[in-house]
């Protein structure tokens, strides 16, 4: 036994055990990274939103200005609506929708691979060459859109420019380029559960229904969960399909907070105001990660 | 007991199984077949819907202005207007694009390979002070929207001098598109320690024991045996800088120094309602990532399902 005894391990342990120099080398860029672009920014953000800017005259110290010009600054409330009524549709539907359908893609027939690729296509491709196609689809005059509505005898629509409208439309072309991701991963779950478990039920009576609402669905919980949280925090920072869709500038109607952020600080170079809408995302999408990710003591269940 | 393989259970004993039509094989073989019919002509036809939009620009792309807006317009165009295609093309200087959009996607993947792996290859195999803390400090930064630091970063560009740039800093050039790529990235990172961690600690203790250190292992052992994770991560970078327009319309100003992204919204602008151009355009600029997404397939796939990376 002696002679078999591993070196003694430097401080910490392990093979390569208080490494520090080799740490520093290999993680140098990161940790620049870390402080000039994204974690020390964050705080910077912070800082600018206490000022007013506009980058060719010194910034001046105003407090909270910002927050409160904010709070009632109209157009960033309609942002702030906007963007949530996009989460509160886009999610669950998205999601629902994509369950479904990794449902019923989960077969073995033939041919079947080129299916799954008809629905993955949109995810490769860039929104604004997507949005581009479903804005001309949209589009009042001879849109495809009209034209398919026109034969069911639906007059014609101004899909994009009215206000009612306008926002679903966007929504409806986002979860059509968003589908094919979570199908994936929600095959990828499904053909994890194991087949034992599902014969085992059908055996004991189980309908299709009962097998999916108590076998298949609480597997799949995990993959819910996680598609979830990118569904979430994407759909908090919609930007491309407005900035294309709802050229040459949104309406109250479809205005979003990314969008507000980009046209302050990069049009109109407030960029403490800018930084105050930024911080206010921040926040928001910081306080729907903790009340979600708590969530999940109560409906993911993890085997 | 009860998980009974199920070709045990079904067809030889038809009384005991629970299956409600199977006691009747000829009408259950039906209506099996008939579901299946029907299953099969929703997803075709929810798989048309899929590419209907593809096929409308094709299809759109081809046609004469006239014919976009006759009153009953066709499917397909009478006569395929191929001269769109180079109409589109000089409009703008899309050649420039498309080396912009290259260039840049390249460099993007190259800084992120290289970056992250080496993030990774501490945080997998080395032992610091800080390692497990440093982390929890990456991960949090993953779930920060970008735009959240837009501003900071367009302030921190425009500090720095540039001697080729009519601004005198880096603003209207493309550095502020790919050197970032160069200082690692949260994601990325996560997804190579995860690939890392299932490297057997033996390989590099052997290696260690030979009188290696940490970049001949890093270099000789680690890489090497994540190929297919720097293939998924490598293929997402390069998806995700082609397809990125926030950043191309903040920062770059000369018309010859756009990507394609940035080109098309310019065109959008300047073309309004010449669909069958535009949507040559749009075309012109899918097609490279619809190659990639078709020759890579795989990885993609096996990308997103194992990390849920969104496109």
């Amino acid at each position: 036994m002696i002679g078999l005894r591993r070196p003694a391990p430097r401080r910490g342990g392990g093979p390569l055990a208080g490494d520090g120099r080799w740490a520093l080398l290999f993680l140098a860029p990161t940790l620049l990274g870390l402080a000039v672009l994204s974690a020390g920014p964050i705080l910077a953000t912070l800082a600018i939103s206490l000022t007013k800017w506009d980058l060719l005259t010194a910034p001046k110290l105003v407090g909270l200005t910002n927050y409160t010009a904010l709070l009632t600054d109209d157009r960033f409330l309609k942002a702030l609506r906007n963007t949530f009524f996009y989460t509160a549709v886009s999610v669950p539907l998205g999601l629902t929708l994509a369950l479904g359908l990794a449902i019923a893609l989960n077969q073995r027939i033939r041919g079947i691979a080129w299916i799954r690729t008809a629905y993955f296509l949109p995810v490769v491709t860039s929104t604004i060459a997507i949005a581009l196609v479903w804005q001309w689809i949209y589009s009042p005059d001879s849109g495809l859109l009209n034209q398919a509505t026109g034969l069911v005898g639906i007059p014609s629509q101004k899909w994009l420019s009215d206000p009612t409208l306008a926002m679903p439309a966007i929504i409806a072309m986002s979860i059509w380029q968003g589908l094919g991701t979570n199908v994936i991963i929600f095959l990828a779950g499904l053909q994890a559960i194991p087949s034992e478990l599902l014969d085992a039920a059908s055996v004991d009576g189980a309908g299709r229904w009962a097998r999916f609402r108590n076998i298949a669905l609480p597997l799949l919980t995990p993959a819910i969960f996680f598609t979830g949280v990118l569904a979430l925090i994407d759909s908090f920072q919609v930007f491309d399909q407005i900035f294309v869709l709802s050229r040459p500038r949104p309406t109250d109607a479809t205005i979003t907070i990314v969008y507000f952020i980009y046209e302050n600080g990069f049009k109109f170079f407030k960029m403490g105001y800018a930084s105050a809408a930024s911080w206010v995302l921040f926040l928001i999408v910081g306080v729907f990660s903790v009340v979600y990710f708590r969530s999940q003591d109560r409906w993911v269940h993890y085997q | 007991m009860r998980a009974l393989p199920a070709s045990a259970t079904s067809g030889l004993v038809p009384a005991l199984d629970p299956g409600r039509y199977r006691a009747r094989p000829t009408r259950a073989r039906r209506l099996r077949a008939l579901r299946r019919a029907f299953l099969i002509g929703l997803l075709i036809a929810g798989g048309l819907l899929m590419m209907a939009p593809f096929l409308w620009m094709i299809s759109t792309s081809l046609k004469t202005r006239a014919e976009v807006f006759a009153d009953s317009p066709s499917f397909l165009p009478l006569v395929p207007q191929w001269h769109n295609y180079p109409d589109m093309w000089n409009a703008l200087p899309f050649g420039a694009f498309f080396v912009n959009s290259v260039k840049l996607a390249g460099l993007n993947t190259i800084g992120q390979l290289i970056s992250c792996s080496m993030a990774a290859f501490a945080f997998a195999a080395l032992r610091f002070r800080f390692r497990e803390r440093l982390f929890a400090l990456l991960l949090v930064t993953l779930i920060i929207p970008f735009q959240v630091v837009l501003v900071p970063n367009f302030v921190l560009y425009r500090l720095l001098p540039h001697p080729a740039s009519a601004s005198g800093n880096w603003i209207g050039t493309q550095e502020p598109l790919w050197v970032g790529a160069f200082l690692g990235g949260a994601f990325g990172t996560f997804l190579l320690r995860q690939f890392f961690l299932a490297i057997p600690r033996e390989l590099s203790d052997a290696a260690r024991v030979d009188g290696a250190n940490p970049w001949h292992i890093y270099r000789q052992i680690y890489l090497p045996l994540a190929k297919p994770a720097l293939a998924t991560l490598g293929i997402f970078t390069f998806m995700w800088t082609w397809n990125d327009l926030i950043d191309p319309i903040i920062y770059l100003r000369d018309i010859p120094s756009f990507t394609l992204t940035a080109g098309l919204s310019l065109f959008q602008g300047q073309y309004v309602g010449r669909w069958p151009l535009l949507m040559a355009g749009a075309l012109v600029s899918v097609i490279p990532m619809i190659v990639l997404f078709v020759i890579a397939q795989r990885q993609f796939v096996r990308g997103i399902a194992m990390t849920g990376i969104k496109g």
